[in-house]
């Protein structure tokens, strides 16, 4: 797993990292209040170019991160659209009831989970880790403990990974088989997680001392000392401009004849 | 001024103290090594004098007297768990926060004491997974500097590095000491003696046993130091001279196991390693050497199948409807990847096939060759390192019996075990089992390799045979790169 | 015998929940193919998503594990980049929220099957409450929601109680717990033997 991706840096890696969440935060609950399909649409076009030209990512990376969107699309919308409750019908089949007001929920709820993936990944790749604790200890007073436990944990990944590998070669060198189905998932887990568990928590462990060996102290200074700028005015502007595009968009092109997916 | 006057202290669930009353006082500015065998209590020891336990690591303990200096460095054996920040200046930053050093200090602060450790980077900004291990440790050592320390504790920094890096550590530590306390543990001494003046012994009872002046302890004592596996310049040549010499020679009529020719190996899509021609015969015990990262796990994880290859690689062995990584024994790093059961009895037993007749007989003379037969309901994970790693040879070598491929056994091994498992080996060679060994070690190649195998940048460069002692290289050209 | 989360505590907690984060940020791509399937057989592997806190939780067994590992695992998924971005914090903080309130009820002093099971109950009732607002639940038809429910319960008390337990047990045997768990007052005691 590569932690250390190969990027560019754009504006928006240089945003306050606390800042840059809370509005990503406040993104997603304002979204959770639409009830409006073509307003999430527009949206998702908006967020969608910032998204593909604004990471600094390769456009390949970009595009295999992405292909996930189609799978959470037809996941968050089918079971709405065949089961959902309405009353314009416009097929049933057995269980199958696809209404009108459901077909277009499911729409919406597919919408939104591609919504939701996209500002998350246009978050995640833009921020590194350790900016972000750094500055939610500066702004927000997240006590330090819970910061560089993060920070720690992170660091000890890769190994991890790398030990996951080993494992995988070290099992089949011992000639571990597992059964079919359900049990053969359940043995593998089990084979896998107790190793990995048991390493983990003994370097957990060890990493926790030396911390505390190098006077680990919540009364600190901080080497990183993150600020505001301009740019972050400029993205709170940005996005408010989206999100009003959108709405006034909508409202003179409709792309689907519903306004409200939910049903009173 | 460290002192402990009556300390006990016992394990949960263990019947035996670690520590029944033991007093000792350690003066200013005194560099002191403490030595034992493993079980002995050495690092809980440090641990305690540097008020770790019973502040952060929880362990029942009592003492009449108890005075430990808060303001210490600590430097730790895993260079891969000691550090909580993915760069080398977030490191040290780490540690001149917790000191509330202004932040606008901190830049040039790190470039002092990186300099101090001679740990020259292009930029101060470089990830720490991209250092060698002993970088690692120094960073261990600028982190510790940082703090100020009047006492320098050091919890054998070099165990788990090649010699190159074990040099470069303690020729670092003797630059940076001067007025503050030292307390050593070291499984190696022959780099540590010249820098303190006071050497103390442990036994396995945790009792004191030895204390005094190096050259006093090493002369009075030294029977000792072998008996706790403690490693010190004379160890290797008394073991040789003890030892039966046995012909290592090359059998050139030996029939060969297995041929490689333009084999390469790669990792995703690179390749990591290219043998031009090489084979392995019967009865060969082939070191492979070679710089860190220069492609020698790669390379016997090749030969076991582990990844995907190129060009030929042919196996004349027992034929069996098997993959080829389960043909032949293989023992990883970290044994404990290896262990997949709850007792050391089943892991021997999870190796043998329903065909195998006579389980148990098989088991019970394993468990003895491999002296484990005090430990055989055991759980694998709480043995203790020697144990695990003769286990991990026993589970290989139970089910195969033609070739063995080990991946640095001895790495991170006290005296004692690194020789029961060279004789270990030498005893299965005799027998006629072929050992293909990764390793750093050159008095193994010296002593014990009929071949050595040179790897660097990912290519086999040389093939030395050991007992004509002449060198033979091997026909790679350069533009196969 | 000490009190509440150390530092230690709290490092390992992140870590056994971070190791999670990376099962959730692959769990997510399985749940979306099961789901495509419909009639919520999806709904039987979602126990996978609480799991974190009740294995930290019976590997520490302090006040406070549980709810700090959910979270920590939902902050680890969203910042690998896990599909369903920031609102993973709020399944993650009721989920966890969940968990932790069943076993405060036992006073924290219950590691048995059964409260485990009933933590992953907690789990599930927290994220059934979220799914009201976030997934529009309440308006599927009814026997498709009880399906959904029941599918749920089920493969978290599987998943996350039973299974855990159990993963748990086999840890406990490596005895890697016993460098975390806290210590009790007879471990003091033999302290003061004169043989041994």
């Amino acid at each position: 797993m590569h932690f250390e991706l190969n990027y560019q840096q754009t504006w928006l890696h240089l945003l306050h990292p606390v800042l840059k969440f809370i509005i990503v935060l406040v993104l997603f609950i304002a979204i959770l209040f639409i009830h409006n399909p073509t307003i999430l649409l527009y949206l998702l076009i908006g967020f969608g170019v910032l998204y593909i030209g604004w990471t600094g990512h390769s456009l390949k990376l970009i595009s295999l991160l992405s292909i996930p969107f189609f799978i959470i699309f037809v996941s968050s919308a089918t079971s709405m659209m065949f089961f959902g409750e309405g009353n314009t019908t416009w097929y049933q089949f057995g269980l199958i009831h696809i209404t009108e007001e459901s077909f277009y929920r499911g729409l919406h709820l597919g919408f939104r989970g591609i919504l939701f993936g996209l500002l998350g990944l246009l978050f995640a790749l833009t921020t590194r880790p350790v900016l972000l604790f750094y500055s939610s200890m500066q702004s927000l007073k997240l006590n330090p403990k819970y910061a560089y436990a993060f920070m720690a944990a992170i660091n000890l990944l890769p190994i991890m990974v790398s030990e996951f590998q080993n494992l995988r070669n070290a099992l089949k060198v011992r000639g571990v088989t597992y059964d079919r189905g359900v049990k053969g998932f359940y043995q593998r887990i089990q084979r896998f997680s107790i190793p990995l568990l048991a390493q983990s928590i003994r370097r957990a462990h060890r990493t926790a001392i030396a911390m505390e060996a190098k006077q680990f102290s919540n009364d600190r200074t901080y080497y990183y000392q993150v600020s505001y700028s301009l740019k972050d005015l400029y993205f709170i502007t940005l996005i408010v401009t989206i999100i009003v595009f959108s709405i006034w968009l909508s409202t003179i092109y409709p792309v689907f004849p519903v306004d409200n997916v939910r049903m009173d | 001024m460290l002192e402990i006057e009556k300390l006990r202290v016992i394990f949960p669930d263990r019947k035996n103290f670690i520590f029944k009353d033991l007093s000792l006082s350690i003066p200013s500015g005194q560099k002191v090594l403490i030595v034992g065998p493993s079980g002995s209590g050495k690092s809980t020891l440090l641990q305690i004098l540097a008020g770790l336990i019973p502040s952060v690591i929880e362990v029942p303990l009592k003492a009449d007297r108890l005075q430990v200096d808060s303001n210490y460095g600590m430097v730790f054996q895993d260079p891969d768990s000691q550090f909580c920040m993915p760069y080398v200046d977030e490191e040290i930053a780490f540690v001149l926060e917790n000191r509330q050093v202004p932040s606008r200090e901190m830049k040039e602060k790190i470039q002092r004491i990186l300099a101090r450790v001679d740990l020259q980077l292009e930029d101060i900004h470089t990830p720490i997974n991209q250092l060698s291990g002993g970088m690692k440790q120094r960073l261990a050592i600028a982190c510790a500097l940082a703090l100020q320390p009047d006492v320098l504790f050091l919890d054998e920094p070099t165990a788990l590095l090649d010699a190159e890096g074990t040099k470069q550590v303690w020729d670092t530590i003797k630059s940076i000491q001067d007025e503050q306390t030292i307390v050593i543990i070291e499984h190696k001494i022959e780099f540590v003696s010249d820098i303190v003046d006071r050497v103390i012994m442990l036994d396995d009872q945790g009792e004191l046993v030895a204390d005094g002046s190096p050259t006093r302890v090493f002369q009075d004592h030294k029977q000792m130091f072998d008996q706790f596996g403690i490693w010190h310049p004379s160890s290797w040549s008394d073991y040789l001279v003890s030892r039966t010499p046995q012909h290592k020679g090359n059998d050139r009529t030996a029939h060969t196991l297995i041929e490689l020719d333009s084999a390469s190996g790669y990792y995703h899509k690179n390749r990591e390693i290219l043998v031009d021609k090489a084979v392995i015969n019967k009865g060969d015990w082939i070191a492979i050497t070679g710089p860190n990262g220069s492609g020698k796990s790669t390379l016997v994880q090749m030969i076991m199948q582990l990844i995907n290859t190129k060009g030929s690689i042919h196996y004349f062995f027992a034929e069996q409807n098997l993959p080829i990584y389960q043909k032949i024994a293989f023992v990883f790093q970290n044994p404990e990847l290896q262990f997949v059961t709850n007792s050391v009895y089943q892991e021997l037993a999870f190796s043998l096939t329903s065909k195998d007749t006579d389980k148990k007989a098989k088991i019970k003379e394993h468990l003895k060759r491999y002296r484990l037969e005090q430990v055989n309901d055991h759980h694998p994970y709480q043995l203790s390192v020697g144990q695990k790693r003769r286990l991990s040879v026993a589970t290989a070598t139970i089910k195969v019996d033609d070739i063995i491929i080990l991946d640095e056994p001895t790495f991170g091994q006290d005296a004692i075990n690194t020789f029961m498992m060279l004789d270990c080996l030498e005893e299965l060679r005799q027998k006629g089992i072929t050992i293909v060994m990764v390793t750093h070690d050159q008095q193994i190649v010296d002593h014990f390799a009929t071949k050595e195998w040179k790897i660097d940048q990912g290519q086999l460069v040389e093939e030395k045979y050991h007992d004509l002692f002449q060198s033979e290289k091997v026909g790679v050209s350069s533009h196969a790169l | 015998m000490r009190k509440g989360l150390t530092r230690t505590d709290i490092l390992v907690t992140i870590m056994i929940a971070l190791i999670f984060s990376v099962i959730y940020k692959i769990w997510g791509p399985l749940y979306n193919v099961l789901s495509v399937f419909g009639l919520h057989i999806d709904q039987l592997i979602y126990g996978m998503w609480f799991m974190a806190a009740t294995v930290a939780f019976l590997i520490i067994r302090k006040p406070g594990v549980a709810l700090l590992a959910e979270l920590a695992a939902a902050q680890g998924e969203f910042l690998f980049g896990g599909q369903w971005g920031v609102s993973l914090l709020l399944y993650g903080f009721v989920q966890g929220i969940g968990c932790e309130v069943v076993f405060a009820i036992f006073k924290y002093k219950s590691y048995h099957l059964l409260t485990v099971c009933l933590a992953a109950v907690g789990a599930t009732i927290g994220s059934l409450v979220l799914d009201i607002f976030y997934g529009y639940i309440d308006q599927l038809a009814l026997w498709n929601l009880t399906l959904l429910i029941v599918a749920r319960l089920i493969g978290a008390i599987l998943i996350t109680g039973v299974f855990a337990f159990y993963i748990v047990k086999a840890l406990e045997k490596t005895g890697v717990t016993k460098l975390i768990r806290p210590l009790s007052s007879k471990d003091y005691q033999s302290l003061e033997k004169e043989t041994g």
